[in-house]
């Protein structure tokens, strides 16, 4: 059985073939016994495929809007009101960030524009008192006498500068310097610098980011009811 | 944009009907779709059914396939709608095929005694058929669906949507992609080893049916 044959016999079998073929292959199938018998073949298949009972779907397969990532239809003011509030939670925490951060980044050593922060004045501090004990101890006086000057208050200091022998033996003490680390020293935590960008944007900033989350909120649900 | 078809709820759908609600639901109206998938569902159930030979696959793969039918719907650009949905759940049910082919799994059906599995219950939940008839046609379709499953891939579901689906070559084309001359060769071919293999079963095969392809045949 050539394939050709087999093919024409399966659209005679189907009414696929044109009349003047159809009309050949009905002569030959009289004639031709082994085609008579694959036709019967084929046409026994397919009243068997014919025959196989066709089952009802086991449920219904209708789509939910879910199911297909529907989303309801929002307000054209939407996508504007989701902008702002992303911009405006993005600015607020940065705003933040960079008002706690920037203190620190400029206290740092080596930091560049000369440093001026809180720490860094006062990490200056021992080191100016460093250079400056000498100048008020140059005679053989005790090597410990500006440390504890540092931390005393300025009464006490003045005591104990009398009591050294520099003072005794005439040499002018250099009282002022010790005494203006002696006051300055304590308060110096005190000089925080102001945030860099105002806590009045920051709270404007929250304000929007807020009032448009809320305000989207609304929107969606308001267009989710009116979608069901 | 929709045309404003009032959606059916019955599985009744003229051909008109049918493009209204098409380009109802290709402008996104996802109850035109619906009543859409309540008039096919059956046939596309019953396609899945016969490649994959499994209900709840089937049913799994009919489902995807809709999603999928959903989603691309605009691709649709007219001709028979259901050989184009036929397209999609026959892509559905290969998808599903190469996936079991890579994580093979074993059916948790239980077995009988002789290691045989047990024959689904759903013929006893039909009270139109006797009990010999659920037999028989249990027989039939055993048999059948063991010689399909014997066919390679390409020529069930030609078979399937030709002699099962009751589509015209043109149709089962387009729902295959492949020619028109590809499709009367695999036919032709896949019916003449359906023969073959059910000549093996002819004795299992239910007698009142036997004799009706026999008087059909002469």
């Amino acid at each position: 059985m050539k394939p050709h044959d087999l093919e024409l016999l399966s659209a005679y079998l189907d009414g696929q073939l044109n009349p003047s073929d159809s009309a050949r292959l009905k002569t030959r199938l009289k004639s031709d016994r082994e085609l008579a018998s694959v036709m019967d073949d084929l046409r026994t298949a397919r009243g068997y495929l014919r025959q196989l009972p066709l089952r009802r779907a086991p449920r219904n397969f209708t789509l939910t809007r879910k199911m297909v990532g529907q989303n309801p239809p929002m307000p054209r003011a939407y996508p504007f009101f989701r902008v702002a509030t992303t911009l405006a939670t993005l600015l607020f925490f940065l705003t933040y960030g960079f008002n706690f951060l920037a203190p620190q980044l400029v206290s740092q050593p080596g930091y560049g524009m000369g440093g001026g922060g809180v720490e860094a004045y006062s990490a200056e501090a021992p080191a100016a008192a460093a250079t400056e004990a000498p100048a008020a101890t140059e005679a053989p006086a005790e090597p410990q006498l500006s440390a504890p000057a540092l931390t005393a208050t300025p009464e006490i200091a003045q005591d104990r500068i009398m009591e050294t022998p520099s003072a005794k033996n005439g040499v002018e003490p250099t009282e002022p310097t010790v005494d203006l680390f002696a006051q300055t020293q304590p308060e110096m935590p005190a000089q925080e610098p102001p945030p860099l960008i105002s806590t009045v944007w920051q709270y404007i900033l929250l304000g929007v980011a807020v009032f448009g989350a809320a305000l989207m909120l609304v929107m969606r649900s308001l267009s989710v009811r009116r979608w069901k | 944009m929709t045309l404003g078809v009032k959606p059916l709820h019955s599985d009744k759908i003229t051909p008109m009907n049918e493009q209204a609600l098409i380009q109802d639901a290709q402008g996104g109206n996802l109850d035109a779709f619906n009543s859409l998938i309540l008039h096919y569902q059956d046939s596309v159930f019953n396609t899945a059914l016969r490649i994959l030979s499994d209900d709840d696959l089937a049913a799994d793969a009919t489902q995807d396939a809709f999603i999928s039918a959903f989603k691309s719907i605009n691709s649709y650009r007219g001709g028979s709608f259901k050989a184009w949905l036929m397209r999609t759940v026959t892509n559905a049910c290969y998808d599903e095929l190469r996936r079991q082919k890579r994580r093979p799994t074993t059916p948790l059906e239980p077995d009988t005694e002789d290691g045989e599995e047990m024959d689904s219950p759903r013929w006893l939940a039909d009270t139109n058929m006797t009990p010999d008839q659920v037999a028989e046609a249990d027989e039939l379709e055993h048999a059948i669906q063991h010689c399909l499953n014997n066919l390679p891939l390409e020529f069930k579901s030609v078979v399937i949507m030709a002699d099962i689906q009751g589509m015209d070559y043109t149709e089962v084309a387009v729902a295959i992609k492949v020619p028109l001359g590809t499709i009367k060769s695999r036919l032709a071919r896949a019916r003449l080893r359906l023969r073959e293999c059910l000549q093996g079963f002819e004795e299992l095969l239910p007698s009142s049916f036997r004799l009706e392809v026999e008087g059909r045949a002469q």
